[in-house]
């Protein structure tokens, strides 16, 4: 790897990391928003550095015209150290071969532009892990008609609500649609990150009584809580259920994540 | 040039067919777990290249005190202050030892340093959200491991088994030095990266939880295991904490483990050190300090998670 092309993979990477914080919200697709401002600081440092990188080299070239060395900035160097366009000698590691593979993750945000998870993450994943509840610190729903309320917060509700606040009310949740395998419910379903969406998790509520739209579908479900009829936790994986009274299909939200 | 031919030809000839949902899972994690970490690296590397380039050599000698025994523990903590990830603390090391530190104080440094560094705290603590005992566990454990390989290296240690580098010092103005540096660490740190990243989102998707599952219920296995994985993944420090938190089904014993054992015994840190101090040296100093760590994390983790 010679110094331009490693200048050229440190813009790119940077304007791959950019492109996806700074000038689009595809970034929510895989981390919590709060992390914008670091990714852009990132992508920037990484443009800024690569761009006086390829300067450099370029002046360098222009300068030695042909010469063997092409590096006259850091005239004194070791092998214990060598500069990453030291490709002559033999690096202690490899060398710079193994930053070829930056170039994977600039390869995957424009060629595939991976989505949000969706519902094959979702229905592959079946053991959401112990969460620390507020146990009982739901305040009373307030107001008349459809509540909207993040699917977190519903099945916290639909669990550990001493007061059953969801008796009787009306909500209506925001998700994707994943197939159930038991006839007549799917899943109206969201992730939730804890740090990026390598570490995703489905939350899950049953719906009952209404045709289920095609999987990955955004959708918005109203309807009304099914208190469940068993006193302890069964074993096993159990989803809070809803009787759907009506569904509008939306667009795909910005923040895909809970 | 051939990177952009490639990228404008894949963009029309390829995309319409990397659409497989497993495949799409896959890359999206895979972009996760580097976009994540990313932030994360730059900062570090900056800093580290900052201290190369900008904090005079000599200055390490002349902070460290003389009585060996008692540098050990000092050149341990100092790791505490000084952030580096790991790529950068073996050349740092054999700096210091070719200046007159006594190897064992710099090796102390070498493992400390990118385990318990602020960025890396930092990055833990953020992994770990409403678990600040993680970070207190992980910061304690690699110290304690740090400062005990650096005691026996110390009392067991023969000179012969280390190659002491001397190499001259690198000149030239101080923002070249920065940059050079700061771009040596980003393309090797960095293209390690982008192989845990590679493995954890393969593991991530093509492993079975229920594997995963059936291991982790295991105690000890757990904790094997998950030491196993930080050596084969090669985490750089500053990212590995949101690596381990993604690994759900295990406990935080064993991602404890993971935290520490990461930072100092990985494939890609084998590859350096026995590039940098030789082989004699590398066949003893990494089955030591994995030896130690897994025990060490154990404990920490009983004591605090």
């Amino acid at each position: 790897m010679n110094r331009v092309t490693q200048n050229l993979v440190l813009t790119l990477l940077g304007c791959a990391v950019l492109q996806i914080s700074a000038f689009s919200t595809t970034y929510l697709n895989y981390v919590k928003p709060g992390f914008r401002p670091f990714l852009i600081g990132a992508g920037a440092v990484l443009v800024v550095l690569g761009i006086i990188g390829l300067l450099q080299a370029a002046g360098a070239k222009k300068g030695t015209e042909g010469g063997a060395d092409d590096r006259p900035l850091a005239p004194h160097h070791s092998d214990e150290h060598d500069r990453p366009g030291e490709n002559t000698h033999g690096h202690p590691h490899g060398g710079p071969r193994v930053a070829w593979l930056l170039c994977l993750p600039v390869f995957a945000i424009f060629l595939i532009a991976p989505p949000a998870l969706g519902s094959f993450a979702a229905s592959r994943d079946d053991t959401p892990p112990p969460r620390d509840q507020p146990l009982s610190a739901f305040p009373p729903l307030a107001g008349d008609g459809p509540v909207d309320m993040p699917i977190g917060e519903f099945i916290g509700r639909a669990w550990d609500d001493d007061k059953k606040s969801l008796t009787g009310r009306e909500v209506r949740l925001t998700g994707f649609v994943v197939p159930a395998k038991k006839k007549g419910q799917w899943y109206v379903t969201r992730m939730q990150l804890a740090c990026c969406a390598a570490d995703a998790f489905p939350l899950k509520v049953s719906v009952r009584g209404l045709q289920a739209p095609p999987a990955d579908t955004w959708i918005e479900v109203t309807g009304t809580w099914i208190p469940q009829t068993f006193k302890k936790m069964p074993a096993g994986v159990v989803h809070p259920q809803l009787t759907g009274k009506s569904l509008t299909r939306i667009e795909t939200p910005d923040e895909p994540y809970e | 040039m051939l990177v952009i031919v490639l990228l404008a030809v894949g963009r029309f000839a390829l995309a319409p067919h990397l659409t497989a949902p497993a495949l799409q899972t896959w890359a999206t994690i895979f972009v996760a777990i580097c976009v994540q970490a990313l932030p994360f690296l730059v900062f570090g590397v900056a800093l580290s290249a900052a201290i190369t380039a900008f904090v005079p050599a000599s200055f390490w000698t002349r902070a460290l005190p003389r009585n060996p025994a008692v540098a050990v523990p000092v050149a341990g903590a100092a790791g505490a202050v000084l952030p580096g990830c790991e790529c950068a603390s073996v050349p740092v090391a054999s700096g210091l030892m070719a200046r007159g530190v006594t190897p064992a104080a710099a090796l102390a440094f070498l493992l400390a340093s990118p385990a318990i560094n602020p960025i890396v705290l930092v990055a833990t603590a953020v992994a770990f959200p409403g678990q600040p005992l993680m970070v207190l566990a992980r910061f304690g454990a690699s110290l304690t491991v740090a400062v005990l390989v650096g005691w026996l290296w110390l009392r067991f240690g023969r000179s012969q088994w280390l190659r002491v580098p001397s190499r001259p010092h690198g000149e030239g103005p101080g923002w070249t030095r920065f940059g050079e540096a700061m771009r040596h660490d980003l393309l090797h740190a960095g293209g390690f990266l982008i192989v845990g990243g590679l493995a954890a989102a393969t593991l991530n998707v093509a492993v079975p939880r229920e594997w995963l599952a059936t291991v982790a219920e295991v105690p000890w296995l757990a904790i094997l295991v998950m030491a196993l994985l930080a050596v084969l993944l090669s985490i750089c420090s500053e990212a590995d904490a949101f690596v381990a938190a993604s690994m759900t089904a295990f406990s935080p014993t064993a991602k404890l483990a993971f935290l520490v054992v990461g930072p100092m015994v990985d494939l890609k840190l084998i590859a350096l050190q026995a590039g940098t101090f030789g082989g004699a040296f590398t066949a003893r100093f990494v089955p030591l300090t994995f030896a130690l760590a897994v025990p060490v994390s154990t404990l920490f983790g009983w004591l605090l998670l």
